[in-house]
């Protein structure tokens, strides 16, 4: 038996177990706290109806386990590995085009045991075949390495846009390009790929499906089309405001009850819960994501190796990109896409994904000092 | 598998060894810098993002918080009304004019409805509704918007009963009391009463309506608009929150409707249908009004229309069909009708050269059936194309001579009639309590050079001085002047509202007469000569234009013939019908102590003598017959 008799006990027992699990206590801990609020806001959206709540926990305890797997991986295993599970991702990518189900975009591949989204763990995968691609490379890397780079983005970015997925096929874009930048490409030909990529967003645009493209046309003016695609983000922008500084108070939220926020508890998620604790329940929200990213990137600047660094910072980077996606398009920042909220948001898939990053992140900070030795 | 992975790697590590020597190996300080710089950039980056999503979300939350509050309530809070009880309209004998009917409607509030095809069915099997009229019901409950949902409207009370008997069946119905307006006289009083129709746009922006929560109808012409506050009462209404779906979640709080005034207006409805009697199949307007008071007892503005219509649901080709009529019913004539005065101005004329001390009483002018004018070809022509001979004011106006009141209103000249003139309400509105009054028009030198730019000719003064030309007056304006003569100088401006009376609180308020005077100063001496000319006109036989009338028994008559020329540009294109004068006749009984005053109009009448006298007569003689009625009994 442990006693636990005085603080510095418990503070030596906590720091044991996250030891010996291999998990980043402040890391677990802030992502605890927005996975909390992110359940009780689900429970105030439903009535107090707890069937959707525990949903959310079982995923979460999924996603909990999946992290404290991961981190107990060495990062050099990682590495080792990456080539494979991308090009095997790749190969359910191209199955999903043939024999996908879903709803309306066919992004669902069904394994009669399980159904899940093989574009979902592109996520993943796309940072760390870069990182494995980038870590032995010269400084600076030649412009070879550039193109292989583009490839290994652009195929899986491609065959998610068939499916089809235009808002995940240009995270893992952004996610991918943050990896290079990562890897050491120099500012030069970062500018250069820049305009090279905005000379084919014309035929991008051409391949758009028309629903894609009225969601891109709506953002520039939302209120054009106040019953349509617009309806989203007014309603979300009436439940920010209407929420004020402190906000309606808990179970008291008028728009997400009432069901004039649509998607309240996946991708509205944020603004169900801006307008239930206003301004300064979303001011510390903002921090406790702030939180998480910064501590991923200083893990990412004190890793010892160049392929735990570059891993570990796009997996930051790619957090906040998911973030700031989301609470962008919900405030009118960006486009409405569909994006879920890290660690808040209702639904499965993306809850895995998040602490997947995070348990990689994980891992390179548990086993730096071991390489160290 | 992780000690394979890890003896993979160390294998991996030694072949890169010998590709690329030790160096590649370690773990350069170069890369780490290099590293370290690009993540402080991109930690510049995140921070500067996050600071500008946290002053968007100030912005949203806290700048423009109240108006996504204001929002956000609209969103979700719906106004369910429940009509007041409109105050009645009635006669000053208490005859009911306006007043509402109960039908029965049979609702529904979706709210109440859980299962809606069993509630399909028990409909059916209760009021046996074809498929059609179940198709609307259908219809209503997909529309977001309504609250409510009606099954059948109007029904009557035996269908009433049977159904209560039945109700049980179908417990989600309610059978509500609607209430409707209908109007009594229709035609007769169209004018004076108005109706009620759905609030609109224009009302609200006409500021003259308090628009009240749950307003659903509000009055568009007459008493109906003028009192619209009055009778109105309070609508009730219920606030409902509602959600996305437009269903009802809860009733937040409810107020309970208040019943509006009753109006009794100074009108004597059998009077009034007499008047409007009279004026079957004729345009134009019949005013009878007290000069001791400024009631007006009846106003007729012909033809009328039947008000109904609007109440119920008027088609647009029905209302089209109204506004393209050529005898135009929809325009209040006694108020907004314009006529030139004819020979009925003369007397005030008259008066005014009198009171001016530019004629007397026995200033005579020879007529000779023409009036020869310095610098003008073409001579004034008198009525009588044999002349008048020598003539004073007296006999001018019992013989409504031309020629002497040419000659009048050239000595008196434009300046002084269009300064007098407006004292005896010519040129200016009555403010009875009508909206749309107009004020007619009393032409000056000014009026000429700004909407003619042309100077004012002498020979238009001359038109002037027997009610022609530019001058134009309403049929509330000429009674109203003949109420001066008959009140001595002292009368009352005209008005509809004799009283007002909370059925509630049994509160009754009258009207202020007292802060309703008009006085007009003039010597009564010369008002003798002009009012005894009057009676003159109607008893002087063989000389009054107006003496061939059948006497009425005992009442002495005083009044004064005219007979409006119509000037119309396109006269070629226009029928016989359109081409005759107006018909006027100004005129109030008895001589001695008058009780009422009536002007007649009638619109392309012919001569006042022949048309408009009789008519004026009649409503008289009605008149008097009902006061001795009410005396015997």
């Amino acid at each position: 038996m442990i006693r636990l008799s005085n603080p510095n006990d418990t503070s030596r027992v906590v720091s044991g177990i996250s030891n010996f699990l291999k998990i980043d206590t402040k890391l677990f801990v802030v992502v605890m706290i927005i996975v909390f609020v992110g359940v009780i806001t689900i429970y105030s959206i439903s009535y107090g109806d707890t069937s959707l709540v525990m949903k959310q926990i079982i995923r979460v305890l999924v996603g909990l386990t999946a992290m404290v797997f991961l981190a107990q991986i060495h990062p050099d295993t990682f590495r080792l590995f990456a080539p494979g599970l991308y090009y095997i991702c790749l190969l359910l990518l191209i199955l999903v085009l043939l024999f996908g189900v879903g709803k309306s975009a066919d992004r669902w591949l069904d394994l009669y045991f399980i159904r899940f989204q093989p574009s979902e763990l592109m996520k993943i995968f796309v940072p760390l075949m870069l990182a494995s691609y980038y870590y032995d490379k010269p400084l600076p890397p030649r412009f070879k390495y550039l193109v292989i780079a583009s490839l290994i983005i652009l195929i899986p970015m491609f065959l998610i846009m068939k499916q089809p997925d235009l808002g995940t096929a240009l995270l893992i874009g952004m996610s991918g390009v943050i990896a290079i930048l990562l890897g050491g490409m120099s500012i030069r030909f970062f500018i250069g790929s820049t305009v090279l990529l905005t000379a084919t967003l014309p035929i991008l645009w051409y391949n758009l499906h028309e629903y894609q493209k009225q969601r891109i046309l709506t953002f520039f003016e939302p209120e054009s089309d106040p019953l349509g695609t617009g309806y989203h983000l007014i309603q979300s922008k009436i439940a920010l405001g209407s929420g004020g500084l402190f906000g309606k108070g808990y179970m008291n939220g008028t728009q997400s009850k009432l069901e004039f926020l649509p998607e309240n508890h996946t991708d509205f998620i944020f603004s169900a819960f801006g307008e239930e604790f206003g301004f300064i329940g979303i001011l510390i929200l903002m921090f406790l994501y702030l939180f998480i990213v910064l501590r991923g990137l200083s893990i990412s600047i004190k890793a010892t190796d160049n392929f735990s660094r570059i891993l570990s910072g796009t997996l930051s980077l790619t957090i906040f990109l998911y973030v700031i996606v989301n609470i962008g398009m919900v405030i009118g920042i960006l486009p409405v896409v569909g994006a879920p909220l890290p660690f808040m948001s209702y639904g499965g898939t993306s809850m895995v994904t998040v602490f997947a990053a995070l348990g990689i992140i994980m891992s390179v900070k548990s086993h730096q000092r071991i390489l160290r030795k | 598998m992780s000690t394979k992975a890890r003896k993979d790697s160390i294998r991996k590590r030694l072949n890169i060894e010998e590709k690329y020597g030790w160096d590649r190996m370690s773990d350069s300080d170069e890369e780490r810098k290099s590293h370290s710089s690009r993540v402080i950039i991109a930690i510049v980056l995140v921070i500067f993002v996050f600071g500008t999503y946290i002053s968007k979300l100030y912005q949203l939350q806290v700048s423009e918080h109240e108006y996504y509050l204001v929002k956000a309530e609209d969103n979700r809070i719906k106004i369910r009304p429940i009509q007041a009880f409109r105050g009645l309209i009635l006669d000053r004998h208490g005859k009911t004019l306006a007043e509402n009917y109960n039908t029965f409607d049979l609702i529904v509030k979706k709210e109440r409805v859980n299962d809606i095809d069993l509630f399909y069915k028990n409909i059916q099997k209760l009021l046996k509704l074809s498929n059609e009229k179940m198709e609307i019901i259908k219809k209503q409950f997909k529309n977001r918007r309504l609250k409510d949902v009606v099954i059948t409207e109007n029904i009557s009370l035996k269908e009433f009963s049977q159904i209560s008997v039945d109700q049980h069946i179908v417990p989600e119905l309610e059978i509500t009391p609607v209430s409707k307006r209908i109007y009594n006289h229709p035609e007769a009083l169209a004018h004076v009463v108005g109706y009620i129709a759905k609030l609109s746009e224009s009302d609200i922006e006409s500021g003259v309506i308090d628009i009240r929560e749950g307003m659903t109808e509000v009055g568009k012409l007459g008493v109906e608009k003028f009192y619209q506050n009055l009778l109105v009462g309070k609508p009730g209404y219920e606030r409902l929150e509602t959600n996305a779906q437009g269903e009802v979640v809860r009733i937040i709080d409810k107020s309970d409707p208040e019943r509006g005034l009753d109006i009794h207006l100074t009108i004597d409805l059998d009077l009034q249908i007499y008047a409007y009697e009279q004026m079957k199949d004729k345009a134009g307007s019949v005013i009878v009004m007290n000069p001791n008071n400024g009631d007006i007892l009846a106003m007729v503005s012909a033809p009328g229309y039947d008000t109904n219509l609007f109440t119920k649901k008027l088609t647009t080709k029905d209302y089209k069909k109204l506004i393209s009529r050529k005898d135009k019913p929809l325009i209040n004539r006694s108020i907004a009708g314009l006529y030139p005065p004819g020979s009925t101005i003369k007397p005030f004329v008259g008066l005014i050269a009198l009171d001016e001390n530019i004629f007397t009483k026995t200033t005579s002018v020879f007529c000779g059936g023409k009036y020869k004018l310095k610098n003008h070809k073409r001579p004034f022509k008198c009525w009588k194309k044999e002349g008048h001979g020598d003539s004073d004011l007296a006999y001018s106006i019992t013989q409504s001579c031309d020629v002497f009141f040419y000659r009048l209103a050239e000595v008196t000249g434009i300046d002084m009639l269009s300064t007098k003139l407006p004292k005896y309400g010519f040129g200016r509105k009555t403010y009875i309590d009508l909206y749309s009054e107009s004020s007619g028009l009393m032409p000056d030198r000014d009026w000429k050079r700004k909407t003619k730019q042309l100077p004012w000719y002498p020979g238009e003064t001359l038109n002037i001085g027997i009610g022609q030309g530019y001058m134009l007056t309403t049929p509330i304006q000429l009674a109203v002047a003949t109420s001066i003569l008959a009140g001595k100088g002292e009368t009352f401006v005209p008005h509809l509202f004799l009283r007002s009376h909370n059925i509630i609180t049994d509160q009754i308020n009258n009207y202020n007469y007292d802060q309703n005077r008009i006085s007009v100063p003039m010597e009564l001496e010369n008002l003798d000569v002009v009012n005894r000319a009057m009676w003159r006109v109607v008893n002087q036989s063989g000389v009054g234009t107006a003496a061939h009338l059948n006497k009425v028994k005992n009442i002495e008559i005083a009044g004064k013939t005219g007979t409006a020329q119509v000037y119309s540009l396109d006269k070629g294109k226009l029928g016989a019908k359109e081409l005759q004068d107006h018909a006027l006749f100004i005129s109030f009984a008895p001589y001695e102590n008058p009780e009422i005053v009536v002007s007649v109009i009638v619109e392309n009448g012919g001569g006042g003598s022949s048309v408009a006298a009789p008519i004026a007569r009649d409503i008289i003689n009605k008149y008097f017959k009902q006061a001795s009625e009410v005396a015997k009994k």
